[in-house]
Formats: C-alpha cells, structure tokens, sequence
C-alpha cells in the first residue's frame, strides 16, 4: 500500500520530535546555558547573538534557558496528568467492564458529568479555590483524563471479554478483578499507550493555555505559556520573543501526536 | 466540483474586501482606553478607583476639587469661609446650576448628597473621613453651613474626593446604573464588560465641553491595550498598562504622550508583626537591599519616581528621603549579622495581579537574594490578595500601590494590614488633624514622612507614574491630577473631520428570543420524532439521565464555587473600607444565609430563568448572560461554520487523494493545525491583520446594533483563531472515517459497477462517514463555547468566556455558578441532542432498534 513510507517518516519525525523534548527536559534539569533565573536588566532585550542563542527577554534573561526550563514544566506536568488519568481512569473502565450493571452505570454516567463540564473553566475555578501553580494545573488537567482512560479501557476491555482465553479463564473459577490484572490488563497496553500519547499532547497543550493566563506554574518558574504571555506586549520591541514558545508548544505538540498516529497505526496492524 | 471551487473563491474575495477599513472616525467622538471596568458607576458607593477615573469631573462634581498640587480649589461651592475656632465651615454654593435630570443644584441636594453619604447604613466608603461633621444645615438656597465637632483639617481635602460629589435627590437611587450629576458629559450607554458613553450636556452651567461623544472602553490586558492603539481602536489611553511599549509611542508621530505621576505610593509591604520583620534593623537591611533605579527599570521600563517614604513627591509638602537607605549589599548583611540573622531568612512574598507588581516582585527576589534573604514568590488573584494579605495578614511580604492621595493616615492605624503601631506616629497625626494652618500642616507633613523613614515599615520602591498615550489629533486631554482622572472637559479634535457626525443610537441589544424559541422547536420536533423511532421507553430513560446530569451539574458546581475562599464584600468595598458598611452590603446581597438554602434558591431560580443579581454589576445575571450570549453564540457557531467549511473539503481531498502527496500536504497542515496553540494563532493573526495590515480593527465588538456586517467582521478573526484546531481534528476524523468506509464492500460493487472515484466518495462513503463526524461536531459546539474565555481575552471580546473570568477575579459567586452552569447544560444537551440524531442519521442502529 502507498500509505507505509510516509506512515513510517511521520512515525521517524514524531519520534525524533518529542525525544528531542524529552531530552531537553532532563538536560535541563541538571544544566542549561544560563540560569533562568537570574535577571541582568542591563542586557534585557537583545537579538540573539554569540552568547545568547536565542535572544534575552524583558528581564534580561536567557531565552533559550528558559525554552529548556519550560520543556521541564511542559513534560512534568502533562506526565503527571496522564499518571492521574491512567491510575483512576484505567482501573474504573475495567471496574466497569468486568461488572457490568450498576458498577458500569455509575462510572459512565460519573464520566458524562466530568465530560460535559468545560475544561479550562473547571481549571480556572480550581486555581481560584487552591491558588495558581503547577501542581493545580497537574491536577484540573489530570481530572480530565481520568473519563478519557476509563471510557477507553472500558471499551478495549469489554472487547477482550468476550475472547476465548478470558472465557477459559473465568470457566477456571478466577475472579473478575484477576483476570482484569492479568488478562485483560496486558492486553490493553498497546490501546492505552497510544491513549496516552494523545493525552500527554493535549496536556501540554492545554498547561501552555493556563500559563498563557497566568494559572500555570509561577515565576520564576519559566513556562512556555507565560512566556507567550509577556512576549505579548514585546511584540513590537522584540518579535523573536513569541515565536520560540509558540514553536516549541508546536514542534512538541505535533512530535506527540505524529508519534501517537505511528504508534496507533503499528498497533492496528 | 469547478462550481463549489469557484463559488468557494469568490465568497473568499467578497470577505477580504468586505473587510477592508471603509471611513474615518467622526470629529467630536473619541473613545479612551481604561483599564479597570467600574463595577458601578456611583463613586460614593463603591471605592474602585474606574469609576472617578471615567466619571469624575466630566460627569460628576463635588463642591470642590483638587489642584495638581494637592491643594484644594473651588467647584461647585464657589467660595467658602471657616469660622475662627475651626468648627464651622460656611460654603457659598454657585447659583445657575442643573443636575442632568432637571433638578437644579442648591444648598438642600448639597445637603442631601452629604447626608446619604454620612447616613448610618451609607455604603459610602469614605465616610469615616467626614466623622468629625456634626452637622449640615441649609442655610438658604445658596449656602451650606457643615458644623463639626472637632477640628479637622483634612475636611476639605476629603471633600474633593470621588466619594463626595453631588447627587440629585430624585435619582441618586439608580446612579450605580444611570449616572446623574452636574459636569459637562451626560451619561448615555453602559455596556458592561465592554465600554462606557457619555455624551455632552447642552446644559452645562460653564464652557460646554467641546466634544460630542466620550466612549470609554475596558481593556485590561496589555497586550490588548497595546493592540487596541497601534489599530486604532483607541483614540487616547489613560493610564496605560504596558511601560514596554510605551516608548514606541513616545518615538511615533502618530502619538503623543504624557508621562506624568499620581498619587500611587508603590511599595514592598513588610507584615511589622511578624519575626524578623518586626526588628527595626532586619527592616533597615532589607531597604538597604533594595535598588530602587534596577526595580523601575526593570518593572517599569525607566517610568515611575524613587520614594524614600510614603508621600508623593509633587506635593510641596515632600521630603526627599531616597537616601536615607542607599543601595548597599555590605551594608544590608552587616545589619542582618546585628539583628542576628548572619544566614538570612526565608520569607513569603505574595503579589497582587498588576504587572507593576509582579515584575517588581521578581526584581525584588533577586535583590533579596544577594543578602541572604530568600523571598518566595506567591502570585494572588486580587481577592486571595484582599483575604490573605488585607483581611487576615497572612503574609510576610507583598507589593502594591497606595492609590488613594494623602493616605499617610494609613500608618496611625493599627489594624492596617503591615501592622505598624507607633504612639509617637499617633500623635503626629492627631497634631496634624488638628491644624489648619498651611505652613504649619507642611512642617508636621515632613515629620510624618521622617517618622515613616525612620522606622522603615515598609520599603518604598516609587511613585507610580501616569503614562498616557492618545492620538496627535486629539487636545488638551488632562491626566494629570490628584484622582488619576481622565478629563475630557476641554478635549478636542484639532481639526474636523470630513465625514458626517452622526452620533450612534442607542439602539436596544437584538434579544435571542427568536432563536431561542427557534432551537426549542427544533428540540421538540427532534424529540418528536425520536419517540415515533424507538419509543417513549428509550426516550424516557434518556431523558432521566439526561435531567439526573443537570441536578449532579448543578451541585457540583453550587459546591466547587462556595469553598472559593475569599469575601465579595471585602473585594469590592477596597482598601480601605469600614466594617459597618461591609455588613450592610453583606445583608443586602443575602451572603448571611446558611448555604444550603442559598443553593435551593438558586436552583429553584434556575428553573425560570432567574439566576440572581450579580454582586459587582448590580443586575439581573440573566440579563448579563443575555448580553454576552450575543457574542459567544454567534462567535461559536461562526467558528463552528468556519471548520466545518475547511474541514470537510480538506478531509474529502485528502482521502480522495490519499497515498499521494496531495494526501500527504494536507496531513501535514492538519497536524499542525492541530498542535497549534489558538491563543498563539489569535496572537500572530492579530499582528499581522490588524496592527501592520489594518485591515481589521484588533478586537472589540461593536454590538449588533451597529450593524450586521461589523459585528461578523468583528468576530473574523477570534472565529478563525478558534476553528483552526477543530478544522484540523474534524477534518483528520473525516478522512480518517472516509478511508475505512472505502474498505467495505459495498463501495466495491459501486466501483464494480463503474462509479467514479469522486462519485463513490461523495454518494456512498460521505454519508457513512458523517455519523464520525457528527459525534465531533457536537463535542466540538460545547468546547468552542467554553473554549472561548482565552481567545476572548486576546480580542477582548465581551463574552461569556470573559465575563467568567472577570467574575471569578472579582468573586461574583452567581455569575459564576450561572454561566459554568449554563456552559455545563449547553454540553450536555448537545450530547443528548447528538445521540439522538445519531441513531436517527445510521440507517444501521435505526433497524436495530426497530427489530
């Protein structure tokens, strides 16, 4: 079929991409070229050059720094947010799998409501009760990933009941939570690691937006989203200062989703 | 094919022409930028400072007013005597007066005016400054006598505030709405979360002002502001909030500017209870610490003056104690070892909003480091800043400014939040009360401002500057005065327009009712039809689901938003409020009812439409959801519209072509439509369409009212900024449901029996793959509504999205839990709504359900 290369560059791009960020993040963790943090207000503003790749922003502090820091922030918090949705979500779909019934009800009729309540003003309200910073934008991200996860367990897992080996299993006299851990479970890797590729794009997609207003992590935590934030009115002086968090939610963003498709469509097989 | 190609080109023309600028803003109208909305719009009942910021001077007046210098000049008392012992002041009020409903002003609406505001259950928030008033007689006609009880010399002072000007008795009950006073501006329209108009009054007892027309507009996000000008937009900015680009104006023939100061003591905040803060030397070293030049130029951009002490500089009055604490590391350690703290300390630092004191905050950190002292920064909404710093003093640090003038008073208070109480400093001021001789209270002023240096309560950064930008056609704007008032009194163009002056009517909002009425129609029909399917049975349990959601919504919601820490009340009487008025507010608005029977009201409310009085605005929520409905909806389906549009041409192309580069180019811009962030393409749309194209104006919404094709026009670029990632998803899930229904067999009989490719795609495959597309479109729907509140903010369009925002800043419980709830249903009626359809559009779940 014509679609296997170019499935294949997608799958080698996206990989490379979200590696790449990944990479950065924990590169940044133990070095980056400047400290982020430190402000030199005499040198604030400058076009990139020699010592300063990218450029210095408002405050006189290293852009690409802080591109790295924020990578930091970036992946921390989508991967806690998906850890939560994954460690409430998955056991619930498979609750409700294997039991059926009223079990099955209550857990999606609990997901409807998370569903139907708008994200980001859910977000919003969390940060206004709790005040802003990462681990609130961790945590109004990762209540929404936990519908996502049950509903696809739940409908891999319902799947995977009706198989041979599972009907072996239960005539063996093995209890439904058993045979969800060992059966059902690992079979489903596959679906909730492409599942969790798409979730880890979205959140961060979605910590760059509560940067952007100001409920994600504070300064002087650098975040793409805050930077995006400040360049805003920079704009004028200096217009490389939107473009590299803009481009690197972006590059990040699409390496996820590329590496997600590749994943899906090698798994589909 | 050529047809839907050809049509698609020319509609696309059509929209680029129709969206080129067509005519110059008329003479005698200008709009001004503002950045805080008023929450209502009578200055004796409320302390925020927007509303003597927009009002004041143009619309109201007091018997007095402020010079730029502090001292006080005559208004509408033309001239005034005090008795010898200080005890009785004698005004001599202007005759020829009318207030803008009829009234004429004499001593009895003088009289009255200051009687409301002194009034036992007053929710005036300075009444405390006129305590030493006795009484107030009517003399005659033209003279009012006010009897004090002790000396005061701050009276008339206090007397040129906001909180004082006169009102006509007849309709000072409904200024919070409809504004009524004696300046040379009329009150015409308030559109609230978007702008406000005043126009001139023919009747003006002085020189009429020159303009016709004054829109204020609300634009607090600098990057709006900043957008707003450059566009067009604005004509002039009053307290501009972006210093950055300040400078660009000031260098552009465009623009002039004015870079003046106010009264806003900006300072670091040290809470004088707790340890360490509360030993005189740690509080020394920390002002020694502190360098004033790097903290304005790194906050402010180089604008702003050095204060050594709480008192503005312009004053005659001012001592200049910059130096008392110069910029010394060594110095600031050494006092630290003394104090015993050789190590440092670890401190928390909690920042209002403002930029000013956010970027001054990370200034501070870093120069708070270098001696050892580790400043943990906090960022606060402005209510979390009002409970934890002001109500409860739960802090070490913070960094704010001090609007109100000559509020050195502040420092003889013992429960003012940084808790500095000092007998010597008490006295100082009850001497200071006590004269009234000029020179004599400029010698006690100068003590006051030693005393405040001396002890080093606090460390003083600068004085906030005034910068304002307007428009180099514009005259005679004045900025610069004591209340940070924009008076437009003698403004004007400096040449007339060619165009027409037509000043706009104030036409009626177009309501939504038809549409409304159209969609529950629609609802029932759908329903209609969906119990002859598949029976009352489904349908009933359905509907049971779907009511039991609503109720969980609902309480959910009711639940998340009563743990909001944080007091209305105290948000919105300010700074410097007293507890009396506070309670009477409280019991107004019904916050002293147990929760439980707040949230039976509410949700029996809910069931006819009645959503409660918001607690900032002071009108019906329904009305106010109403108006931002108009732009949301529209914005919503015009997004909605605009994707689907794109998506589906998209997604048909790519997988008629797929495997091919056609296929592979689309794929491409799909996934980067999808990993693009809508705020950043909001951003880039709006710089390169609006502030270097001019093509459209930067944001805003003119309102229906002004005219179908502007309000679209408008709403262009947020709708496109906001379909861009929905067209990318619904046109992958497009493709993506396309390609696999080409796999069944009977696209192969079809194609067996000789239909083309585009045939077999457009009559077999699309209305299969619809059903995919279906499920997104109605997700889609819920989210762009809600999804809005960012992409709001960018254009600064008055929608539902930002109207919750602003609420939940400014603690309006019932906004919030009316439009989140409003946002919730909407989703989930559209859910119920899709799945309905659904089983009606799949000619395979129909028969199911029929067996």
């Amino acid at each position: 079929m014509t679609d296997l290369p170019r499935r294949g560059v997608g799958f080698a791009v996206g990989a490379a991409l979200t590696c790449g960020f990944i990479a950065m993040a924990i590169v940044a963790q133990f070095w980056t070229p400047y400290d982020p943090g430190i402000l030199d207000i005499v040198d604030k503003l400058h076009a990139p050059d020699r010592h300063h790749w990218f450029g210095t922003d408002q405050l006189g502090r290293d852009v690409l720094s802080m591109i790295m820091a924020g990578a930091r922030k970036s992946v921390g918090v989508a991967l806690l947010s998906v850890a939560i949705g994954v460690s409430v979500g998955v056991p619930a779909g498979l609750v409700a799998a294997a039991r059926g019934g009223a079990a099955d009800e209550i857990i999606m009729r609990g997901n409807d409501v998370i569903f139907a309540f708008p994200s980001l003003l859910l977000a919003i309200l969390i940060t206004a009760v709790f005040g802003p910073g990462a681990v609130i934008a961790v945590i109004a991200i990762g209540i929404f990933n936990i519908p996502v996860f049950a509903r696809v367990t739940r409908g891999g897992a319902l799947g995977l009941w009706t198989r041979d080996y599972t009907l072996a299993a239960r005539v063996a006299g093995k209890g439904w939570a058993l045979i969800s851990a060992e059966h059902i479970l690992p079979n489903l890797l596959g679906l909730l690691l492409v599942q969790g590729t798409i979730q880890f794009s979205l959140g961060v997609l979605a910590e760059a937006s509560l940067a952007y207003v100001g409920l994600g992590a504070q300064p002087p935590t650098p975040s793409w989203g805050r930077m995006l934030n400040d360049a805003q009115t920079l704009t004028a002086l200096s217009p490389s200062l939107a473009l590299y968090p803009g481009c690197a939610v972006l590059l990040f963003v699409l390496g996820l989703n590329l590496l997600g498709d590749g994943l899906r469509s090698r798994w589909n097989r | 094919m050529k047809r839907a190609v050809l049509t698609g080109c020319a509609l696309l023309t059509a929209l680029v022409l129709a969206m080129l600028p067509n005519f110059a803003p008329a003479a005698g109208r200008v709009t001004v930028g503002i950045q805080l909305e008023p929450p209502i719009l009578d200055p004796t009942a409320s302390p925020a400072s927007a509303i003597s910021e927009a009002l004041y001077g143009n619309l109201f007046q007091g018997l007095v007013q402020f010079a730029a210098d502090g001292s006080v000049l005559p208004q509408l008392a033309a001239s005034w005597d005090v008795s010898a012992d200080g005890l009785t002041y004698t005004f001599h009020l202007r005759p020829g007066v009318r207030f803008h409903d009829g009234r004429p002003f004499d001593a009895s609406a003088a009289k009255f005016s200051l009687g409301r505001a002194l009034a036992a259950d007053s929710v005036n928030p300075q009444k405390a400054r006129l305590g030493a008033v006795r009484d107030i007689d009517a003399v005659d006609e033209h003279t009012l006598k006010i009897s004090l009880s002790r000396r005061s010399g701050g009276l008339l002072q206090s007397l040129a505030w906001g909180s004082f000007v006169m009102v006509s008795p007849e309709s000072a009950g409904s200024n919070a709405g409809h504004p009524v006073g004696t300046g040379p501006f009329r009150f015409s329209e308030w559109r609230r979360g978007d702008s406000l108009t005043l126009v001139r009054n023919p009747d003006y007892w002085g020189t009429p002002a020159a303009l016709d027309q004054a829109t204020f507009k609300f634009i607090a996000d600098p990057g709006a502001a900043y957008a707003a000008l450059m566009a067009g937009d604005v004509d002039a900015f009053g307290n501009y909030p972006a210093p950055e680009s300040f400078a660009q104006f000031a260098a552009d023939p465009r623009f002039a500017v004015f870079v003046g100061t106010t009264e806003g003591e900006t300072i670091l905040s040290l809470n004088n209870r707790r340890p360490p803060l509360n030993n005189l030397l740690v509080r020394r070293a920390i002002a020694h610490a502190l360098d004033r030049r790097a903290i304005i130029d790194g906050a402010m951009f180089g604008y702003g003056t050095p204060i050594g002490s709480h008192f503005p500089p312009r004053s005659p009055a001012y001592v200049d104690l910059t130096n008392e604490y110069p910029h010394d590391v060594a110095a600031a350690k050494g006092l630290l070892a003394q104090a015993g703290y050789p190590e440092g300390f670890a401190v928390s630092l909690k920042l209002p909003p403002p930029s000013y004191a956010r970027r001054s905050g990370e200034i501070i950190a870093a120069q708070l480091a270098e001696v050892g002292i580790h400043a943990a920064i906090e960022n606060l909404e402005w209510a979390q800043w009002l409970d934890q710093v002001f109500a409860r003093h739960d802090f070490d640090m913070s960094v704010v400014m001090h609007a109100e003038p000559m509020d050195y008073d502040i420092y003889a208070r013992d429960d003012y939040y940084f808790g500095y109480s000092n007998a010597d400093f008490k006295a100082l001021i009850a001497s200071l009360e006590d004269t009234v001789d000029a020179a004599q209270r400029s010698r006690l002023l100068q003590r006051v401002q030693r005393k405040i240096a001396a002890d080093a309560v606090n460390g003083f950064l600068f004085q906030y500057p005034e910068l304002s930008v307007w428009n180099a056609h514009l005259q005679a704007l004045r900025f610069d005065n004591l209340l940070g008032v924009i008076d437009l009194t003698q403004a004007r163009y400096t040449e007339a327009a060619a165009a027409a002056q037509t000043l706009a009517a104030a036409a009626k909002p177009q309501s939504f009712r038809s549409v409304g009425w159209l969609a529950a129609v629609a609802v029932l029909v759908l329903m209609i039809a969906a119990a002859r399917r598949f029976g009352v049975v489904f349908l009933g349990g359905r509907l049971t689901v779907l009511i039991g959601s609503l109720i969980a919504a609902t309480a959910i919601v009711f639940l998340i938003v009563q743990v909001l820490p944080g007091d209305p009340v105290r948000y919105m009487m300010g700074l410097q409020a007293d507890p009396g008025a506070m309670s009477a507010l409280r019991h107004q608005l019904g916050l002293d009812v147990a929760p439980l029977g707040r949230y039976a009201r509410w949700a029996f409310g809910l069931l006819h439409g009645d959503f409660g009085m918001s607690y900032t605005y002071r009108i019906p929520v329904a009305r106010l959801i109403a108006d931002r409905l108009q732009v949301s909806l529209p914005l919503a389906i015009y997004a909605l519209l605009l994707s689907t549009a794109v998506a589906f041409p998209l997604g048909l192309i790519a997988a008629a072509r797929r495997g091919r580069a056609g296929d592979w180019a689309l794929t491409g811009i799909m996934q980067i439509g999808l990993a693009l962030p809508n705020f950043w393409l909001g951003l880039l749309l709006v710089l390169l369409f609006a502030v270097t194209l001019h093509w459209v104006s930067a944001g805003g919404f003119p309102g229906w009212s002004a005219g179908v094709w502007p309000a679209v026009r408008a709403l262009t670029l947020p709708a496109i900024a906001l379909a861009a990632p929905q067209a990318a998803i619904l046109a992958r899930v497009l493709r993506g449901a396309l390609i696999e229904t080409l796999h069944e067999d009977y696209i192969r009989t079809a194609r067996a029996k000789g239909a083309g490719e585009w045939q077999v795609l457009w009559r077999h495959a699309l209305p299969n793959a619809l059903v995919a597309a279906l499920t997104i479109l109605g997700m889609q729907f819920s989210f762009l509504l809600a999804g809005g509140v960012i992409i709001e903010n960018v254009f600064f369009l008055p929608g539902l999205g930002r109207l919750v925002f602003q609420a939940i800043v400014q603690r309006d419980l019932i906004v919030v839990q009316s439009v989140v709830v409003i946002l919730v249903m909407a989703a989930v009626l559209v859910t119920f709504a899709v799945d309905l359809s659904y089983v009606l559009v799949n000619p395979r779940l129909r028969v199911a359900l029929e067996a």
